[in-house]
């Protein structure tokens, strides 16, 4: 991907993520985000994580963002007022812990060693893994290791099969936390029958 | 059958009581509390016979991901003792806790339970950050429905929101931990983790700052200092019950996590050892003393019982920090399981006191314990009890276990964090004999003998002799808890 396109996604993500904090209007912070969210997951398709990115537009900037704008919509939150006095407090923690952490992760991501990956040989790579893939034996999906030849990473396809099968136990608990919390969402926001008679 | 089919039954018992509360609306509570209380029951005795002959094993799916050492047996049997307690003690708070729900309706509070007991026995014998993180995220998501089950009190539905907000925001601070941990160790079971970090060549900062957020997110989970803020709050607005098995279960469940990630952080030639332990001492210093200063000044005794087990966490990453102590002869994980198992009589008991007189239409202030002495002789004994017990009065349980620490913290030449201790132990003898006062003092509110059902009598006078026999005679609890010592040993001389 050239440099620029590379700035440009990045000024999206940043420009609008400041702007989510910024906005007073709840709803211009939300779409903000969404916009933000784009960006992300544009940055993420340039690194060839097509995968994650399409994720990152299905569920964060599609399902969770319309949930905020539900919920924006239905408590009818009206926006700040304007020349209300910022908390300076806040701002400051929020500055200072934004700084270590940056700084932080500036110096640890300076030491880790960056090994040379071009193009050409990453494609190398895969139909070496393509070729241990079909080795490893029948019982494994082979689309994946077609795609590996192909020089293509088959990243949906390889995830599912780690989530499926390496992580099939975890995958039944968090179905079954899935489970324990709509039971809490009912349980706690249900209302009450008594008082609902009494009310109508 | 292995153990992993008596945790598998728990968690579809639980969902099988959540459908019959769904299609059969008019199943009266009773019957949903024998179940619930009858299914915990069995799968206690099932555990105790699988798991004395050590050759069940795992089915293959969960093979890789979980290993059934002493460690582990211990705290899943812990697991199921606390759930069946706090199953009996919801059924004894249910008349008063109904008024607080929606409709009068408690069903969930007899089901949720069970899919927390399987959550926290997998979280026992995880051997992966994968595993663990998974079996702690639905522990602790039931537990946010838990707290604020009765809705229609505030102080429940401030302590809900506050769990909630709290325990969200470490489970964040917990996953971009293990992020970096898997980036500094490639590996995420905590033995690859250990070999990682023996490894000259592995990167010192990113491992440090994974370690960091990891043990925050730990902490917060233990309720450690910093991070111990919400406890009091959350203690004081949750149901009596759920309070109990926050305290107990959660609590344990986070060691044992915390025991492991600690041994792998800072196992042998570890190059970030140092750092760690100096971090986990200064902690475990830090959360003796905030735990029990404040103590000093409450009123209510939920509360102080809130304060009373930041102190307790205090204790126990104290002992975590010292790492084998020989002068027990116990590991820091064995220090650690038989403080907890001490803890679990004395908490269960004194909530229970609670629970009786909350029945009884009395508050929570210390205030309402007075002339306990006269309403009820069994239970103000208990209570004294379970009371002198937390503070670690010797011939007690609770001084045992604090002794232990105190012992490893000598071995390993910890002085400021012994003196830390040794004020928070003092601290914790003024605000718990404080209550004990109180139970004797002559002027009640009111002087009507308590109305005692034969349950809590027989709970109190079993919970109370535990804590006496393990204060004068812990050699039984502590010798299985040294085994894995041996076993190490005997690894090592190889």
């Amino acid at each position: 991907m050239p440099p620029l396109l590379f700035y440009l996604f990045v000024l999206i993500t940043l420009g609008f993520g400041l702007n989510v904090v910024i906005a007073r209007n709840p709803v211009t912070s939300a779409l903000s985000l969404a916009v933000s969210f784009v960006g992300l997951a544009s940055l993420f398709l340039s690194l060839d994580a097509y995968f994650i990115g399409v994720l990152q537009v299905l569920v964060y900037a599609g399902a969770v963002m319309v949930l905020f704008l539900f919920i924006i919509m239905l408590m009818d939150i009206k926006s700040e007022e304007a020349g209300g006095r910022a908390n300076m407090a806040a701002i400051i923690a929020g500055v200072v812990v934004a700084g270590i952490l940056s700084v932080q992760v500036a110096t640890i991501s300076g030491k880790l060693p960056f090994s040379d990956k071009s193009t050409e040989t990453a494609a190398l790579k895969l139909a070496e893994a393509g070729a241990q893939w079909e080795a490893k034996g029948k019982e494994n999906l082979p689309t994946i290791s077609r795609d590996l030849k192909a020089g293509e990473l088959p990243d949906a396809k390889l995830m599912g099969e780690t989530l499926f099968s390496k992580y099939a136990f975890h995958l039944q608990v968090v179905g079954l936390l899935l489970l324990v919390s709509t039971v809490g969402v009912v349980a706690l926001s249900k209302r009450d029958n008594k008082e609902a008679s009494s009310q109508s | 059958m292995s153990v992993f089919t008596i945790e598998a039954f728990l968690a579809i018992l639980g969902l099988v009581l959540l459908m019959i509360e769904a299609f059969a609306p008019d199943i009266s509570r009773r019957t949903l509390a024998a179940l619930s209380i009858g299914g915990t029951a069995l799968a206690l005795v099932l555990f105790f016979t699988v798991a004395s002959h050590e050759t069940s094993s795992l089915p293959a799916f969960v093979q890789p991901w979980m290993k059934l050492d002493s460690l582990a047996i211990f705290y899943k049997g812990l697991s199921l003792v606390i759930t069946l307690l706090v199953l009996w003690l919801m059924h004894e708070c249910a008349p008063y806790l109904s008024k607080y729900t929606v409709d009068g309706r408690l069903s969930e509070l007899f089901s949720l339970p069970l899919i927390v007991c399987a959550g926290m026995m997998w979280m026992a014998a995880a051997t992966d950050l994968v595993t663990v993180f998974v079996a702690l995220e639905l522990v602790t998501v039931s537990f946010y429905v838990l707290v604020a089950f009765a809705r229609k009190s505030n102080l429940a539905l401030e302590a809900g929101v506050k769990y909630l907000i709290l325990g969200a925001l470490s489970t964040g601070i917990l996953v971009f931990g293990i992020a970096w941990i898997y980036g500094a160790t490639g590996s995420l079971s905590f033995e690859g983790i250990s070999a990682a970090l023996a490894k000259p060549e592995t990167s010192k900062v990113p491992a440090l700052l994974g370690a960091a957020f990891l043990l925050a997110g730990l902490g917060f989970k233990v309720a450690a200092a910093p991070f111990q803020s919400w406890v009091p709050d959350v203690y004081q607005g949750a149901p009596i019950p759920v309070t109990t098995f926050l305290s107990v279960g959660s609590k344990a469940a986070g060691f044992v996590v915390l025991t492991r990630t600690v041994e792998a952080l800072i196992g042998e030639h570890s190059i970030i050892g140092p750092e760690v332990k100096a971090l986990l001492l200064v902690l475990g210093a830090l959360t003796v003393l905030l735990g029990s200063l404040p103590a000093i000044f409450q009123q209510s005794v939920k509360r102080l019982l809130g304060y009373s087990s930041i102190s307790h966490a205090g204790y126990l990453i104290l002992a975590l920090a010292c790492g084998d102590s020989i002068r027990t002869g116990m590991t820091s994980g064995g220090i650690v399981a038989f403080y907890l198992a001490t803890y679990l009589p004395m908490t269960v008991l004194a909530f229970l006191v609670l629970a009786v007189l909350r029945v009884n239409g009395q508050g929570e202030d210390i205030r309402d314990f007075r002339g306990l002495g006269k309403r009820s002789p069994l239970l103000a004994l208990a209570l004294t009890l379970a009371l002198a017990s937390l503070a670690g009065l010797p011939l007690t349980a609770g001084f045992m276990g604090k002794l232990f620490v105190f012992f490893s913290l000598v071995d390993h030449a910890y002085w400021g964090a012994l003196v830390c201790a040794t004020i928070g132990a003092a601290a914790g003898f003024y605000y718990y004999f404080r209550a004990i006062v109180a139970i004797y003092s002559t002027e009640g509110s009111s002087n009507e003998p308590l109305k005692l059902n034969i349950a809590s009598k027989v709970g109190a006078t079993v919970l109370a002799v535990v804590i006496v026999v393990l204060g004068v005679y812990p050699k039984p609890l502590q010798h299985t808890l040294t085994k894995p010592v041996e076993v190490a040993a005997k690894a090592s001389a190889h």
